[in-house]
């Protein structure tokens, strides 16, 4: 049979246009930054955040150095940061006396009035940072709240959490802080 | 003669012009302009098909001081893109890179025009060469019988 060089070049075309179709039907409805299940910055070296403290403390991750260290992106408003509010209160009472222990909230995407009554009415004990235009978040690639990161007593991001955590998640990453994952 | 020179010089300037756009990307664009084109480029963090140019939320509100601040500290656009997919992934871009997945969405229409382009030409020179229709022994049988 005698191949006919334009059939082959309509089934070129078929296959390249097809093969598009099908990339394209993957990425449609697929929020890729609220899907991607890692952080860029696990592994790496933390964000040299610097915070004030609703206490009015200078809070960084050099301050923090040799420490292991949670971060948690938090607001008054956000309905998961509420309802895993709990988690980190049981954690933080838990590891606080711990010389090797830091929990840090960072507010995010909130006015520090709201912030600081919502800090007083709930209760909550861990120092909590101030981020006026919200360079920390930024430079951690947060994409809402609330977020949890681990950082290793050397500077290095060893896990994350997007989304409310539990006790044992908080543990979880409080061990791939200390290394001990 | 001049005549006949002129396409060649309109396609050498064509070529010219496009070389010193790509070479040369940030000549003659304000800081304002060069920010604003980069938040065009950088998916919103925290919506659904916006750009970080079109998004009032916080981190977007950020991510545009941030490319401000990096500009005025004199780094180039390929260094603030690579600033935001360092924290946020490829998936940052609103426009794929030319890598990986990037490769096929941006590869594949340009396979698909480049391979249509040519079967149309393989199409109309076989059209020009061959008639379309044969004549049979029988026709041109038919034929010489009327001419004679």
């Amino acid at each position: 049979m005698r191949r006919h060089p334009l059939r082959m070049v309509a089934l070129g075309v078929g296959v390249a246009v097809a093969a598009l179709a099908v990339v394209l039907a993957l990425q449609v409805g697929d929020d890729q930054l609220q899907a991607q299940p890692r952080s860029e910055l696990l592994g790496d070296d933390a964000p040299d955040f610097t915070v004030t403290t609703l206490a009015g403390e200078e809070v960084s991750l050099d301050s923090l150095a040799g420490q292991a260290v949670i971060v948690n992106f938090w607001n008054s408003w956000c309905i998961p940061c509420r309802q895993e509010e709990p988690a980190l209160r049981e954690f933080y009472e838990r590891h606080r006396d711990e010389a090797d222990f830091a929990l840090v909230g960072i507010v995010r995407d909130d006015t520090e009035r709201a912030a600081r009554r919502a800090v007083d009415e709930r209760g909550i004990e861990w120092p909590m940072g101030l981020d006026p235009g919200g360079r920390a978040a930024l430079d951690f690639g947060t994409r809402g709240q609330p977020e949890t990161y681990a950082i290793t007593p050397d500077g290095l991001v060893a896990g994350t959490q997007y989304g409310p955590a539990t006790v044992e998640d908080l543990e979880t990453l409080l061990a791939a802080a200390r290394g001990q994952r | 003669m001049t005549r006949r020179l002129l396409p060649w010089a309109g396609l050498g300037l064509v070529v010219v012009v496009t070389l010193a756009a790509v070479l040369w990307p940030d000549g003659g664009r304000s800081d304002s302009a060069r920010a604003h084109a980069l938040a065009e480029e950088l998916r919103c963090p925290e919506c659904q098909g916006l750009s970080v140019a079109d998004s009032s939320e916080p981190t977007s509100r950020a991510m545009r001081a941030d490319i401000r601040d990096r500009i005025e500290a004199g780094q180039s656009d390929a260094e603030i893109r690579q600033a935001m997919v360092d924290r946020f992934g490829e998936s940052i871009l609103l426009r794929p890179e030319g890598g990986g997945l990037g490769l096929v969405v941006w590869g594949l229409p340009v396979a698909a025009l480049a391979l249509g382009g040519g079967g149309l030409v393989l199409a109309l020179r076989r059209w020009r060469r061959e008639p379309r229709l044969r004549a049979t022994e029988a026709d041109e049988k038919l034929v010489d019988q009327t001419r004679s």
